[in-house]
C-alpha cells in the first residue's frame, strides 16, 4: 500500500484525472481486502439479514393465502423477503465500512494519507467504492442463497442486474453519508451510534412487511420513508415483470441520496483539512 | 484512619452474606446512575421494537383473531428488554476485572455463590424499568389484560426470570471469555432464542423449519406463560410449561455461573 503511495509515477500525475482514478482504485482495493480480514465485522451483515428473510418466510407465508398479496405484491413471503434482506444487508455493510473510515481518522492512517501526495478525493471515494463492491458481492451471494431456497426473480436476468445495481447504488448512498458523518466526527462510536437510526427507518418501511398492511401513523411514516420506495423497487424486480418503475425507485432514489451524501462527505473531508 | 474504618463485627464474624450481595447491588445501580448512556438503549430499544413490530406485522396476528397487536408483542418486547438491561451486569464485570476490582471481591471473606448471587440480583434490579416502561407503553397504545392483575403479574416472572437467565449465561461466559466478547455472544443467544420461538406469530400460523424448532425450543411455553393473561384468562393449562421451561433455564445458567467463577479462580 505505502509502495503505492510512493510510486513517483503517481506523485507526478497527482492532480490529472487518471492518478484521481488509480488512487481510488488502490485505497478500494486496499478498503475491500480490510473488510475481508474482518469476517467477524463482515459476518452480522450477511447473518442477520439472512436470518430475518428465513424468520420472515417461515412466520409470515400464509399471506400467501391472501389474494390481494399474490395479485399485488408477491407469490411467496420468502419471494417478498428478499428485498428487504438485500437492503438490510447493504445498509449494515455500509454502515461498518463507514466505521472503519472513522477508525482509520482515530488511528492516525487519514492524516498519513493526507500527508502522501494523494488525491483528498479519492481518499473518500476509494472507501464509497469498496462498500460498492462488497455490496455486488453481498447482493450475488444473497441471491444464490435465496434462488435455491425457491425464491424466483419474476423479471428474469435484468431484474437480476437491477438488484445488484440498486444494492450498490444503495450501499453508494448509504456509505457517502455515513462517511461524512465519520470524517466530521473522526469517531466510530458516533458512526455506530448513528446506526439505530437505520434501522428504525428500516423497520419504518416495507422492508419487512408490505406497506398495504400497515395502519394509521405506520402506515403514513412508512409511506414517505424513501427506502420503502427502494425496497418496494427491488421487490418489483422479483416479483413482477420488468418496468421502468423498478429502475426509478430501485436505482434513481439511491442516485440522488448518493449525490447529497457525496456532497455532504467532501464538505466534511474539505472541513477536516481547513481544520488542520 | 485505618482502625476506625475496619467494621470490627464484619472481621469477626465473616461478612453476611445478604448484606454483601446488597452492597454489590447497590455499586451496580450506582452504575446505571453515572454511566446512563449504557443503560438507555435498553429502555429505548424495546419500546422501540413493540412499536415496530406492532405497526409493521400487526396484520399477521390480527388476522389470527388477536383483538390488539400490542396484545402479542407486549410480553415479547418486556421479555427482550429485561433481558438486555441484565447484560449490563456481563459488562460492569469486564469493567471490574480490567480494573482489578474484581480480584479484590475475590479475595473478600465471602463465598463465591454470593458474588454470582448478588449480580444475578443486579441483573433483577435493572431489568424492573425496561418491563415497566414497555407495559406502560402497551397500556397508553391500549393493549388488553382481560386476565386482570394476574397478566401483568405473569409478564413481570417470565421477563424476571429471562433477566436471570441471560445475566447467568452472561456471567458464565464473561468468566471463561473474560473479554466483551461474551456479552456480544450473549446477545446473539438471547436474540436467536427469542426469535426461534413464538415471538412474531402463534404456532399455528408458522410453517416449515420453524414451527419444528419453536415447538422444541423452551422459550415457546414460556411467551405462553407471559401472553396468556393478555389473550385470555391466567390458567394451569398456560401455566405449568413455562414455569418449568423458568425453572430448568435458571438452574442450569445459575450452575454454568458457577462453574465459571471456580475455572476463573483457576
Amino acid at each position: 500500500m505505502s509502495v503505492s503511495i510512493a510510486d513517483p509515477k503517481m506523485m507526478a500525475s497527482s492532480s490529472s484525472t487518471r492518478s484521481l482514478l488509480r488512487h481510488t482504485f488502490v485505497l478500494t482495493r486496499r478498503s475491500v481486502i480490510g473488510r475481508l480480514r474482518q469476517p467477524a465485522v463482515l459476518a452480522p451483515a450477511f447473518i442477520f439479514p439472512l436470518f430475518f428473510a428465513a424468520l420472515g418466510s417461515a412466520s409470515f407465508n400464509r399471506l400467501a393465502s391472501d389474494p390481494y398479496f399474490t395479485a399485488n405484491i408477491a407469490t411467496s413471503f420468502l419471494n417478498y423477503a428478499v428485498a428487504g434482506a438485500v437492503l438490510q444487508g447493504v445498509l449494515f455493510g455500509s454502515t461498518s465500512a463507514a466505521g472503519d473510515l472513522a477508525t482509520d481518522i482515530e488511528q492516525g492512517f487519514f492524516e498519513r494519507l493526507l500527508a502522501s501526495p494523494i488525491s483528498r478525493t479519492a481518499i473518500v471515494l476509494g472507501r464509497l467504492a469498496a462498500s460498492m463492491v462488497v455490496a455486488v458481492v453481498q447482493v450475488v451471494i444473497f441471491m444464490a442463497i435465496f434462488l435455491v431456497a425457491g425464491a424466483r426473480i419474476e423479471s428474469g436476468p435484468i431484474g437480476f442486474i437491477g438488484l445488484i445495481g440498486g444494492g450498490a447504488l444503495l450501499a453508494l448512498a448509504m456509505s457517502a453519508m455515513m462517511a461524512g458523518l465519520a470524517i466530521k466526527s473522526g469517531s466510530p462510536e458516533v458512526v455506530q451510534g448513528a446506526f439505530p437510526l437505520v434501522f428504525v427507518l428500516m423497520f419504518l418501511s416495507s422492508a419487512f412487511f408490505p406497506r398495504h398492511y400497515m395502519k394509521g401513523w405506520y402506515r403514513t411514516v412508512a409511506d414517505w420513508n424513501p427506502l420503502s420506495h427502494i425496497v418496494e423497487g427491488m421487490q418489483g424486480f422479483m416479483n413482477h415483470e420488468l418496468s421502468a418503475s423498478q429502475f426509478a425507485k430501485s436505482w434513481l432514489i439511491p442516485f440522488v441520496l448518493a449525490i447529497i451524501g457525496i456532497a455532504f462527505a467532501l464538505r466534511a473531508l474539505n472541513n477536516r483539512l481547513a481544520a488542520s | 484512619m485505618t482502625e476506625q474504618t475496619v467494621n470490627t463485627r464484619t472481621i469477626s464474624d465473616g461478612a453476611r452474606p445478604f448484606e454483601v450481595v446488597a452492597i454489590l447491588v447497590k455499586r451496580s445501580m450506582m452504575r446505571v446512575r453515572r454511566m446512563p448512556s449504557a443503560f438507555i438503549p435498553s429502555l429505548v430499544m424495546p419500546v422501540f421494537q413493540l412499536i415496530a413490530f406492532s405497526g409493521a406485522f400487526g396484520f399477521a396476528v390480527t388476522s389470527l383473531g388477536i383483538k390488539n397487536a400490542l396484545d402479542w408483542y407486549v410480553p415479547l418486547n418486556a421479555m427482550q428488554g429485561a433481558s438486555f438491561g441484565a447484560l449490563g451486569v456481563s459488562f460492569g464485570l469486564i469493567n471490574d476485572m480490567q480494573t482489578g476490582f474484581f480480584d479484590r471481591i475475590l479475595m473478600a471473606p465471602t463465598p463465591r455463590w454470593v458474588t454470582v448471587v448478588s449480580s444475578l440480583a443486579a441483573a433483577v434490579v435493572r431489568c424492573v424499568v425496561p418491563i415497566t416502561f414497555v407495559v406502560i407503553v402497551g397500556y397508553i397504545g391500549g393493549m388488553n389484560t382481560p386476565g386482570g392483575f394476574m397478566a401483568i403479574v405473569c409478564v413481570a416472572i417470565a421477563s424476571i426470570a429471562i433477566a436471570v437467565v441471560a445475566a447467568g449465561f452472561a456471567l458464565g461466559l464473561t468468566f471463561r471469555m473474560r473479554n466483551l466478547g461474551a456479552a456480544t455472544l450473549t446477545q446473539f443467544a438471547i436474540f436467536f432464542t427469542i426469535f426461534l420461538s413464538t415471538s412474531q406469530v402463534p404456532l399455528s400460523a408458522m410453517s416449515g423449519w420453524l414451527r419444528g424448532v419453536a415447538r422444541i425450543n423452551p422459550m415457546t411455553n414460556i411467551l405462553r406463560f407471559a401472553r396468556q393473561g393478555f389473550l385470555g384468562d391466567v390458567t394451569w393449562e398456560q401455566s405449568w410449561g413455562g414455569i418449568i421451561a423458568m425453572a430448568v433455564l435458571l438452574i442450569l445458567t445459575f450452575i454454568f455461573a458457577m462453574t465459571g467463577i471456580k475455572k476463573f479462580d483457576q
